[in-house]
């Protein structure tokens, strides 16, 4: 991202910089003192162990999630019996919000980290099951006829032609997982948890620690901004004969 | 035959509750849950609350449709619109908008002012992005073409730049609908004094378990008819070109 680029992005600070040193309500930090925050929190052990509490909730029910929507989503966009039997299941409850399981989750599986991990699970599993579903049904006809003229078997056809025409679309259904992922856990940790950033951010805001509420803030962004550009590495490694993505 | 998994996860849910393993607050037969549904539906204080978190997220969903397909508009037909505003959407774009929540609660207040803005925010970035996508990708042969036979630039973008940008759209807005029921119900969750994810977690500290679950059948109930709406009011809009298949 060239300087230029960038312009508006450091209009916006630029302007919000001024507003705070003009007098903003108290609840609006200044950028300047989001930062010096950010860097003291960054100082003690308190931000890094409730930011380790969340990811050690959404990265297992991430991981969790997009390997059954993955695996199931190609079984289902290759298998047509299969097809028939999970995907009315799945495009039924796909546009029911996954977070109001939460609390039959907590009944279920307790108030602890498993009744978050699997709705965390659940809400990923959407996105990529329906990706990798359309990406396995849209693998070239001619390129199966290819590999099947060429003596190729059932599992040789999966591995090499269906999987890695399926994997750009698996990707994006794992981008939109992994910020998907953030959110909800999020959402759980506000609903109910004794640590993680989103119960650091309940904390800050019902004893009105504004500082504490941007730190935590900060530090869910800067989380999630991370994780999106490790899985657009990643992508960029595992598809290398593909081109960017838009 | 198509629903044969949802007939059989109802069956091994009936068959859990009767089994007696279960403390029916754990698993509620699907009678009670049945019966308590109709109580909830029969009551209009409960609908009242249904329709404010329907309400809620159709608000912000309009203002975030009618938003971010100006942006997308704009800065998919201009370069320099776009080399203004890409980089802050797609900087944020994979930050989670739903930790700006208490800041909102400060700045709109806690009624409804701070979950529309909230449902806006989260419904703007798919909407403007796939409306960007689709204008910027315009099949240049059509606007060569149209240009060609004299037409203006209004009628450019009326006829050729719109219609082509339509099921980009529509695709947006398919992805924004289950975002928006999702932020309005755990805004609601979160901190509210109305509305169903205020419901769901009141049955739930009552420990009426069935009740619970019958808010959340009437909440994927709602989620599932604004999805079908989007649809069938596609259908009818791009009439040329249909959905694909895979989805049902």
């Amino acid at each position: 991202m060239g300087l230029p680029r960038a312009g508006l992005l450091l209009l916006v600070l630029a302007a919000w910089q001024l507003a705070a040193l003009a007098g903003l309500p108290s609840y609006i930090l200044g950028p300047a003192e989001i930062l010096r925050d950010f860097a003291t929190a960054l100082g003690s052990s308190e931000l890094y162990e409730h930011a380790g509490a969340s990811l050690a909730r959404s990265l297992p029910g991430f991981a969790l999630g997009t390997a059954a929507g993955a695996a199931l989503g190609t079984a289902a966009g290759v298998a047509r019996g299969f097809d028939r039997m999970i995907s009315p299941a799945v495009f039924l409850s796909y546009p029911v919000p996954k977070i109001v399981m939460l609390p039959i989750f907590m009944l279920w599986f307790g108030i602890g980290d498993l009744s978050k991990i699997l709705i965390i699970a659940l809400a990923c599993f959407y996105p990529v099951f329906i990706n990798a579903y359309a990406g396995a049904r849209q693998t070239r006809t001619i390129l199966v006829w290819s590999a099947l003229n060429m003596g190729a078997g059932r599992a040789r056809i999966f591995r090499s032609v269906v999987l890695p025409s399926a994997a750009p679309m698996i990707f994006a259904g794992m981008r939109v997982a992994l910020a998907l992922s953030f959110v909800v856990m999020f959402a759980a940790e506000m609903i109910n948890a004794r640590s993680g950033l989103g119960y650091l951010i309940r904390v800050a805001e019902n004893s009105l620690r504004f500082d504490l509420m941007w730190v935590s803030l900060l530090s869910i962004a800067i989380l999630g901004y991370t994780g999106d550009r490790v899985l657009r590495s990643v992508r960029a490694r595992a598809l290398a004969w593909q081109g960017e993505p838009q | 035959m198509r629903f044969v998994l949802v007939a059989a996860a109802l069956l091994a849910w009936e068959a859990a509750a009767r089994s007696g393993l279960w403390s029916p607050l754990l698993f509620p037969s699907l009678a009670s849950i049945a019966s308590e549904l109709g109580r909830l539906l029969a009551s209009g204080e409960f609908l009242l609350e249904a329709w404010v978190t329907l309400a809620r997220a159709l608000g912000g969903f309009a203002l975030a449709a009618a938003c971010g397909v100006l942006l997308g508009m704009l800065m998919g037909r201009s370069a320099f619109v776009a080399g203004l505003l890409d980089p802050l959407f797609s900087g944020t774009y994979a930050v989670p908008k739903l930790a700006l929540f208490p800041i909102f609660v400060f700045v709109f207040g806690i009624g409804s002012l701070s979950k529309i803005a909230l449902v806006f925010l989260e419904c703007l970035y798919p909407i403007a992005i796939m409306t960007y996508h689709g204008a910027r990708d315009v099949n240049r042969s059509l606007l060569w073409a149209a240009q060609g036979m004299g037409a203006s630039r209004a009628a450019i973008l009326r006829r050729v730049v719109v219609p082509a940008t339509a099921p980009f759209i529509f695709a947006g807005f398919r992805v924004a609908v289950p975002v928006a029921m999702i932020v309005v119900v755990i805004t609601e969750m979160v901190s509210s004094a109305d509305g169903l994810g205020y419901r769901v977690v009141y049955a739930l500290s009552s420990l009426k378990t069935d009740r619970m679950l019958a808010v959340v059948v009437v909440i994927a109930v709602l989620g599932w008819a604004l999805d079908r709406a989007v649809v069938l009011l596609r259908d009818r809009l791009i009439y040329w070109e249909k959905l694909d298949t895979y989805y049902v």
